[in-house]
């Protein structure tokens, strides 16, 4: 309960939390504002404010790449969050309910928490020879499987801090009453894991939502690049492509934005839980 | 890392003696042979290890292989030689690769600190704030969660010397238009400037959530007995606060090291080299240069450079005086 004290206005803490804010918001207005602007209203000096959504049409047209390429990123969300929920939430529940050491259990989570300490570019050269090895080069399930590794060492470790807080007797009366181990695991404790696999969506979703590197290095731009890709295509020093840039940002950052405020709760649990354990 | 089996001690046993919880024992006899061979603990252990192993062993090994050939690529085909140590041996006369190491520890040395401390006070001011406190926790985390990439470009919008936001801003309020990614220092200044807005607000959601830890108790039994606002900050907040600030600290770290979006889209790298970190400096190599033994040969020692590092911090907190909270 909040004593009075708390409920008090410190100006001290409102006034610079207000500009912490603005300067926060005003970068990302920008971006916004200008995305619906008339590229005269942009390239001429002093200010003059219009609308149109002639930059959407331009970056959504059929003959530009944008289009096909938020197609790839969504199907690299949807591949890696199904990949990585899957996959963490077995290694989640193995490593918290089914009686592994303590010793084996940080092993395993410090040989997978490694990989998430290694600037990934330092590891291209041989991802890169891997994927080809495979002939999974520039494919869409190539870039699914590269943003899996990189988010699977978190999903694991949330999923487990997740499972280590139901309790042991749940899993021992279900198995008590004749249920196989994967029938305790799939019917009984992961629901009750439920909004830990929440969270784990909602951070993997993001990750690869915005992942850039290897979209970049793994495949050969155009159509097979994720939307990441495409928008960096568009900042060229001697051409001023600002209408599109600012609608391509925003069709990639209003997901996320909105995302942000309707699940704030779940992002804060998932980045602090995650990033703490981990 | 805290180990959440030190509140189970029973589970806390050997490996081998874990299946004869006693619902397993009674079904041992129906239990087929794969199943022993394979009990359900491995097998769902399993997704993990081979991710673990195909795109992350072994691509390590080929890395280190890679950076002890020469590898040509003919007829869309690499085309792998022994090579020794000669990668290695280009490394010291390298200028760029050292400048690289270099601008990223200093990128390092001011990103982390800035980040740290901005974070943490943003933390403590949502926590006092009552009016803003919850739109500030909702905005705040908007750098954090946006698209590098679009970070980048919303900062090329407002820097970018033709028609950029900030130049039109001062050229209404009369004063003369500045390249700001044109000259090196002005370049290096921007891609920090861009970093702590980026992810300060990271620390931001760490130290939040560390704060909302601490027992409101503490605070007003300090506050009871006399003490300001700042020393209850100063003395009772802020030592609590000790673990989670280190935890973000290595976070950003490592952060730091990976940096590699913001310097692509803003300055590839440039004017010069003036920008080009570890990460960018490692492509181009690789993609630019297709010098692939050697940009594997690079990349082996920035493993090898964080490794050290991490190594330090961790024989630091291992026989270091922190002994205190920081290891609760």
């Amino acid at each position: 309960m909040p004593s009075d004290s708390s409920r008090r206005i410190r100006l001290g803490a409102e006034l610079p939390l207000a500009l912490a804010t603005l300067l926060v918001f005003l970068p990302v207005a920008l971006i916004l504002v200008l995305s619906v602007q008339p590229v005269v209203n942009i390239i001429t000096e002093g200010w003059s404010f219009g609308f149109t959504m002639q930059n959407f049409r331009e970056v959504f047209a059929p003959r530009q790449p944008y289009l096909t390429q938020l197609g790839n990123s969504t199907i690299i969300v949807a591949g890696t969050v199904a990949l990585c929920l899957s996959a963490g939430s077995l290694a989640g529940y193995s490593l918290s309910r089914l009686g592994w050491s303590a010793r084996t259990t940080i092993l395993v989570l410090v040989a997978a928490g490694l990989v998430t300490l290694i600037p990934p570019m330092a590891l291209v050269p041989g991802l890169y020879v891997t994927l080809d090895a495979l002939g999974l080069l520039g494919s869409l399930a190539g870039l699914v499987l590269l943003n899996t590794v990189f988010n699977l060492p978190f999903a694991s470790v949330l999923m487990k801090v997740y499972f280590d807080r139901v309790p042991h007797e749940i899993r021992e009366s279900a198995l008590m009453d004749g249920a196989s181990e994967l029938r305790t695991f799939l019917r009984v404790m992961l629901p009750l894991a439920a909004p830990g696999a929440a969270a784990v969506a909602i951070f993997v979703a993001i990750m690869s939502w915005n992942e850039f590197l290897f979209g970049l290095t793994m495949t050969t731009g155009g159509r097979t690049s994720p939307i990441t890709v495409g928008i960096a295509s568009l900042v060229q020093p001697y051409q001023i492509t600002f209408g599109e840039m600012a609608a391509l940002g925003t069709a990639v950052a209003v997901p996320i934005i909105v995302l942000a405020i309707v699940a704030n709760r779940w992002i804060v649990a998932a980045v602090t839980r995650g990033a703490v354990k981990g | 890392m805290t180990s959440p089996m030190s509140s189970q001690p029973s589970r806390a046993t050997p490996d081998s003696a874990a299946d004869t919880a006693a619902p397993a024992e009674r079904r041992r006899s129906h239990v087929p042979v794969w199943r022993r061979v394979l009990p359900f603990r491995l097998v769902a252990l399993l997704p993990l290890a081979i991710f673990l192993l195909v795109f992350a062993a072994y691509p390590m090994v080929q890395l280190v292989r890679m950076s002890l050939s020469e590898v040509e690529i003919a007829g869309g085909e690499f085309v792998w030689s022994g090579a020794g140590l000669a990668n290695y041996a280009e490394f010291p006369d390298d200028d760029i690769a050292r400048y690289s190491f270099l601008i990223t520890v200093v990128f390092i040395a001011v990103t982390v600190p800035a980040t740290v401390i901005l974070g943490t006070v943003l933390a403590v001011l949502v926590r006092r704030a009552t009016l803003l406190a919850g739109l500030a926790r909702n905005v705040l985390l908007w750098p954090a969660l946006i698209a590098p990439v679009v970070v980048s470009v919303i900062w090329w919008l407002i820097l970018s010397p033709n028609f950029g936001t900030l130049n039109k801003v001062l050229e209404s309020l009369g004063l003369p238009p500045q390249g700001w990614l044109g000259s090196s220092s002005g370049a290096i200044v921007s891609i920090i400037v861009v970093d702590v807005w980026h992810w300060a607000p990271l620390v931001f959601i760490l130290i939040y959530a560390a704060l909302q830890g601490i027992e409101p108790d503490l605070i007003e039994a300090a506050e009871v007995d006399g003490a300001t606002e700042w020393q209850v900050h100063r003395h009772v907040v802020l030592p609590l606060l000790v673990p989670a600030i280190a935890a973000a600290s290595l976070i950003r770290l490592t952060m730091g090291a990976k940096a590699f979006d913001e310097m692509y889209v803003l300055t590839q790298g440039g004017p010069g080299t003036a920008t080009t970190l570890v990460s960018l400096y490692i492509r181009n190599v690789f993609f630019d240069r297709l010098d692939l033994g050697y940009g594997a040969a690079v990349s082996v020692l920035v493993i090898l450079a964080i490794g050290a590092v991490l190594a330090l911090v961790a024989i630091g907190r291992a026989v270091g005086p922190g002994k205190g909270p920081a290891h609760a």
